[in-house]
């Protein structure tokens, strides 16, 4: 074989444009090049099944105290794989409201006036601090709680556990909580499922550092907001008049007619339960410093269902704590309000069969409604050492939905191996039709 | 369809090459997922409305599709236009 040649490609994706968390996302399970034509060790991996994400619609909730209302104790669990809380002493059970009916979420978006903020979403007060301490009623010993990763402790003298359920104003207690419903073992068994899926080119210390056993349930801090929205937009459209081709022989050549139109659009509309990272550092979704996007992607979680806050949820799971306002989100919204619209009015300019070139937008949010809320994610992590820190590698599973997305780093000379070997490959067949056709 | 005695399929083993790496790269690190918000979030619409005027026609174009062709790039941000009375 000669004439390898193909360059080596850049080591990195580019941060916005194709390929980036900036642009729409592909079709899931969908991939650029058709497997059936690539070897058979790549093709098995791409076609192994993904991890099955079910659907956990409209589940019958109830209200919820942080002493068992029977026996009146505090060691209060979250129930795995339900929405029930479970007294461990007396073994009782019950459940929580949910959020939608107990403060009217689900209706009235096309009403909403105004920005709606639910008190769980107010803004943070800068000296507000994140330890908090409690006087035991059972002993009287001091018992501390760090609201950076954990809303539940125990007395270590009497064994009462401590919840913070009054709203303190440093933004660590939400409005509501969507408990897990995926337990551990099943989140495991989607990691290796998905992992599974991505060998062949993974990084070898990767493999055989592999222990999803180490996953750990965090609930995440977002605002879950409604909005009523209007959105303007305007560009160019053309339809194509005429195709022709001139010259003759080989140098014939492919020339258009077109007719070129003026198009405006106008659209009203109404958004329910859009989620927004309210931690500055998960909404930072910047594909070379973090890998945050693979968080971002198992969006969206069933948030109907979130129950009234109860810090008994998050009794052994961490949290991690809301450190952005409203004010700081707005921007956010009105850019994925703005994508909604574009993606609305995209079936009405269908006849324009030359495409349509947009060049102006315009977007009037009439109302909106904010709701803090924390969301149950499975997080498994992986540090790949390098400069500026390496790189920290999730695989998290959606807690409700079960939805799995993750960044396998990769082994780069295997990759190259193979995209050389592959070019060289099609070089040599390019090749060999070239010289029998001379 | 070729123009000049075919040289042109030499480019494309350094394409399949260049492709490959990309295609596998982004199934290890899924670095081009996120949340499709656009088809995701349950949106309630009215009816588009809107208008259409014939501005102008072009002849002879070698160019397929329109230049800058946005309109399936909904996150794709253009000029910005605020209303004055807030």
């Amino acid at each position: 074989m000669s004439n390898p040649g193909p360059p080596s490609p850049p080591p990195v994706p580019p941060v916005s444009g194709p390929g980036s968390p900036q642009e729409v996302p592909p079709p899931p399970g969908s991939f650029p090049i058709d497997p059936e034509s690539l070897p058979a060790p790549i093709r098995d991996e791409l076609l192994a099944p993904d991890p099955v994400a079910i659907d956990t619609a409209a589940k019958e909730l109830r209200d919820g105290l942080n002493h068992c209302p029977k026996c009146g104790a505090t060691d209060i669990r979250h129930k795995p794989g339900s929405d029930l809380l479970v007294c461990l002493y007396c073994r009782n059970e019950w459940d929580g409201a949910r959020v939608e009916e107990a403060f009217g979420l689900g209706e009235g978006h096309d009403q909403l006036r105004g920005t709606v903020v639910a008190s769980g979403a107010r803004d943070i007060a800068e000296d507000a601090a994140s330890l908090m301490s409690f006087k035991c009623t059972g002993c009287g010993a001091e018992v501390t709680v760090n609201t950076e990763n954990a809303m539940t402790a125990r007395c270590h003298w009497c064994r009462h556990v401590f919840g913070i359920n009054e709203q303190v104003a440093n933004g660590a207690v939400p409005d509501a909580v969507l408990p897990f419903h995926i337990r551990k073992d099943d989140a495991v068994a989607r990691i290796r499922q998905f992992v599974g899926k991505r060998r062949l080119f993974a990084l070898k210390e990767f493999k055989e550092q592999f222990t999803p056993e180490n996953v750990v349930g965090v609930y995440l801090p977002y605002m879950i907001v409604d909005a009523n929205a209007s959105a303007d937009v305007a560009g160019k459209g053309e339809i194509k008049t005429r195709e022709y081709q001139r010259g003759s022989g080989n140098n014939k050549t492919t020339y258009y007619d077109a007719d070129v139109y003026r198009v405006e659009r106008h659209v009203d509309f109404t958004v329910d339960d859009l989620p927004l990272e309210s931690s500055s550092e998960r909404g930072n979704l910047d594909t070379r410093a973090n890998t945050n996007n693979i968080i971002n992607t198992i969006l969206p979680f069933d948030t109907r269902n979130a129950v009234k806050w109860n810090a008994s949820y998050l009794a052994g799971y961490s949290s991690e704590k809301r450190n952005r306002d409203v004010a700081h989100l707005h921007p956010r919204l009105e850019d994925q309000l703005l994508s909604i619209a574009r993606a609305q009015v995209e079936d009405s300019v269908r006849r324009y069969d030359r495409g349509v070139r947009w060049e102006q937008e315009q977007l009037d949010v009439h109302g909106s409604r904010w709701v803090s809320m924390y969301l149950p994610v499975w997080l498994y992590s992986y540090h790949q050492p390098g400069s500026n820190g390496g790189m920290l590698h999730y695989i998290a599973v959606n807690g409700r939905t079960g939805e799995t997305m993750g960044s396998v780093p990769v082994q780069q000379w295997k990759l190259l191996l193979a995209a050389l070997t592959t070019g060289t490959f099609i070089e040599g067949i390019v090749l060999t039709i070239l010289a029998n056709s001379s | 369809m070729s123009d000049d005695s075919g040289l042109w399929l030499l480019a494309l083993g350094p394409a399949g090459a260049t492709a490959l790496y990309w295609a596998l790269y982004r199934y290890y690190r899924n670095t081009d997922k996120s949340h499709a918000f656009e088809r995701e979030t349950r949106v309630v619409a009215q009816p588009v409305t809107g208008s259409d005027g014939k501005v102008g026609d072009i002849k002879g174009t070698r160019e397929s599709r329109i230049a800058g062709e946005n309109g399936r790039a909904y996150r794709q941000r253009v000029e910005r236009v605020r209303r004055d009375s807030g």
